[in-house]
């Protein structure tokens, strides 16, 4: 039964964790960006939400204004910020800096505006019981698993189905190339980290409605999934979102076999040694 | 005649000059609404003494830092109320914080005054460090008495991976086999850690009687995890679980722990609530408590015609040694003892279920 219980927990965990490696791979494939402030957006989605909800907003309607602005946000970052460091030929590292800075900015704001208090939503459907088997899980869990399933398809059927799918993979594999045949990479990049982070508003809603919205909570999250994503093969969409599905399931059950605060420890150091042997990733990028 | 003597009190009060303290609580973050309550009781304390005309003449004014119950952000908040402020005593609460503080304290002679804090280093930090209310140990030894006596033998453990919860853990490995329990499982959780369900279902695996929990931090979240997963066992715990969400909430029903046992008057309960709007809580009355303790030394230190330091302060405190505030308190040593209560979560509420004494 305990097993049962915990490998639902790590699926629900693991589905959210999923959506912000995929949408994170897609940022860090096709742009090189390590875009750290991807954090800010995804806890900033949960706390606009909240307000909506707070105000009375019913909760579909807040989510389809939060991902609108979400993915508003991410578009600003790109053309405002991420692309001016790249007319000035800033380096990598300043523009991680820079991202770190949107994040700090981000997130202080959030403290600032709601305190760093956990807020909770004043749902109460979010937490009502559904029983399988022995297998108890409350609507918020259900809906993360059913919402992320369905992100992880969309984005695919995106990816290789669409005209604008199939233009940032043209990007992503060669920019130059892009740059040369009129594809655009510079708004191919402001299309890429607005989808990315209107993809990335979801889980920051899912969790919270859960867990409670706190203006810190995204970091970790977002170092799980990069994780993940290098894990799974940098630019594969399926190996971001399968290995951290993977990870969240490995920190569950290793329960099973060893006090909590050792779990995140050993399977990162799991993480380690296979990345040793298989330094590309579990799938290959297509 | 009457304008005349106000005017002569608002000069003497505007010549006097103001003495003041320092408060380093969590304002925000996980530990805000307790952080609160407590500045609150601090805060009420000082207002009463200051419309009574203040002490021997002159206003009293604290100052107050928000630490969101980080150590390092103690530390610097810290250093700028004795360094840029010169305050003698600082009201401090939270164990991690506190402990940090606790060696600054001693070096630079201020009095730090804990009302909320258990852990059990607490007890030996610091000579200038005094506490209101025992360390934790003391009152996880009846709880366990209580549970034991109850019929509940077999319990596992929660507790916060810090200062305050591994002390806590301590005490429960030591106590509850003492009084004839035996501990099946522990795991660890963070402080402001809100999903506590891998660590529910594996303590629930070992299918403890009760759940004996040292958590500072998510209390309610943890509450309302443990009712969503339908689990069937007692939760039990210290002081730590007067946390008005909590209570109120009916996910905690059943949850029994030790208080200590603090009460106000009706009228002063009433002038709290019309000031804040808010019921003066377990650490409102605790930290007013605090308060009147400083204050009647401030008014021995001044009879006495002493220096306002944290010295003078700490050594006529002790020398006082009995207060009678809220709750009579003694000062054997920096560790007050006091009446300690077994209450139960139930409709919204805490109900008393047993009066105890704790030495």
């Amino acid at each position: 039964m305990l097993a049962l219980q915990l490998l639902a927990t790590g699926l629900v965990t693991g589905c959210a964790l999923g959506v912000v490696a995929i949408s994170f791979s897609l940022v860090y494939a096709t742009t090189k960006i390590f875009h750290v402030a991807h954090a800010g957006i995804y806890t900033l989605g949960g706390y606009l939400a909240w307000s909506l909800v707070m105000s009375g907003i019913p909760m579909p309607v807040a989510v389809a204004i939060s991902v609108g602005a979400c993915a508003a946000l991410g578009a600003l970052i790109q053309s405002q910020l991420y692309a001016r460091l790249e007319r000035r030929r800033a380096t990598h590292l300043v523009v991680l800096i820079a991202s770190l800075g949107a994040l700090a900015v981000i997130q202080n704001i959030i403290a600032a505006v709601y305190t760093p208090n956990i807020l909770q939503f004043p749902l109460q459907w979010s937490s009502r019981m559904v029983s399988v088997g022995v297998v108890r899980m409350n609507y918020t869990q259900l809906l993360t698993i059913v919402i992320s399933l369905i992100a992880y398809v969309g984005t695919m059927l995106f990816a290789h189905r669409t005209i604008l799918g199939k233009r940032i993979r043209a990007v992503a594999s060669n920019p130059m190339l892009a740059d040369i045949t009129r594809l655009q990479p510079q708004t191919v990049y402001v299309y890429v980290i607005a989808i990315a982070s209107a993809l990335v508003c979801l889980p920051g809603i899912l969790v919270p409605l859960d867990l409670g919205l706190q203006p810190y909570n995204g970091v970790t999250p977002l170092l799980t999934a990069t994780i993940a994503m290098i894990a799974g093969g940098v630019g594969s969409i399926t190996g971001a979102f399968v290995l951290a599905i993977v990870i969240a399931e490995l920190q569950n059950l290793s329960l099973l076999v060893m006090p909590g605060e050792w779990s995140i420890g050993v399977t990162f150091f799991i993480f380690v040694i296979f990345m040793l042997f298989r330094p590309t990733g579990l799938f290959t990028a297509r | 005649m009457a304008a005349l003597a106000a005017c002569l009190v608002a000069c003497t009060s505007a010549n006097a000059e103001t003495i003041k303290f320092g408060g380093i609580l969590p304002l925000t973050g996980p530990g805000a609404l307790i952080g609160t309550a407590e500045m609150r009781g601090v805060q009420f304390a000082v207002d009463q003494a200051n419309a009574k005309g203040g002490i021997h003449g002159q206003q009293v004014e604290v100052q107050f830092e928000d630490n969101q119950a980080k150590p390092d952000q103690s530390v610097l908040s810290f250093n700028k109320l004795t360094d840029l402020t010169h305050v003698s005593v600082i009201f401090t609460g939270y164990s991690g914080p506190t402990l940090a503080m606790a060696p600054l304290a001693t070096r630079k002679k201020v009095l730090l005054v804990n009302a909320g804090a258990q852990a059990d280093a607490l007890a030996k930090a610091s000579p200038y460090l005094i506490n209101t209310l025992p360390t934790i140990g003391g009152e996880i030894e009846v709880l366990s008495k209580y549970l034991t006596g109850d019929g509940k033998k077999k319990a596992a453990i929660m507790f916060e991976n810090d200062a305050a919860g591994m002390s806590g853990r301590d005490d429960y490995l030591r106590f509850f086999p003492e009084a004839g329990g035996t501990i099946l499982a522990q795991e660890a959780t963070q402080f402001g850690q809100t999903d506590f369900r891998p660590a529910l279902l594996k303590l629930a695996d070992a299918k403890p009687d009760v759940m004996l929990v040292a958590i500072t931090a998510g209390l309610l979240q943890m509450a309302q995890e443990y009712k969503q997963l339908d689990l069937k066992f007692t939760v039990a715990g210290t002081t730590f679980f007067a946390d008005p969400a909590t209570i109120a909430d009916p996910s905690s029903s059943g949850f029994v722990h030790t208080q200590l046992h603090i009460d106000a008057p009706p009228d002063l309960a009433a002038q709290f609530k019309a000031k804040y709007g808010a019921d003066m809580e377990f650490f409102a009355k605790q930290y007013y408590n605090a308060a009147q303790i400083v204050l009647a030394t401030l008014d021995k230190v001044l009879e006495d015609k002493q220096p306002v330091t944290g010295e003078t302060m700490h050594d006529t405190l002790l020398k006082i040694g009995k207060f009678q505030g809220l709750i009579p308190l003694e000062f054997k040593t920096n560790t007050a003892s006091v009446p300690l209560d077994i209450n139960v979560m139930r409709d919204g509420k805490d109900v008393l279920l047993k009066e105890m004494k704790l030495q």
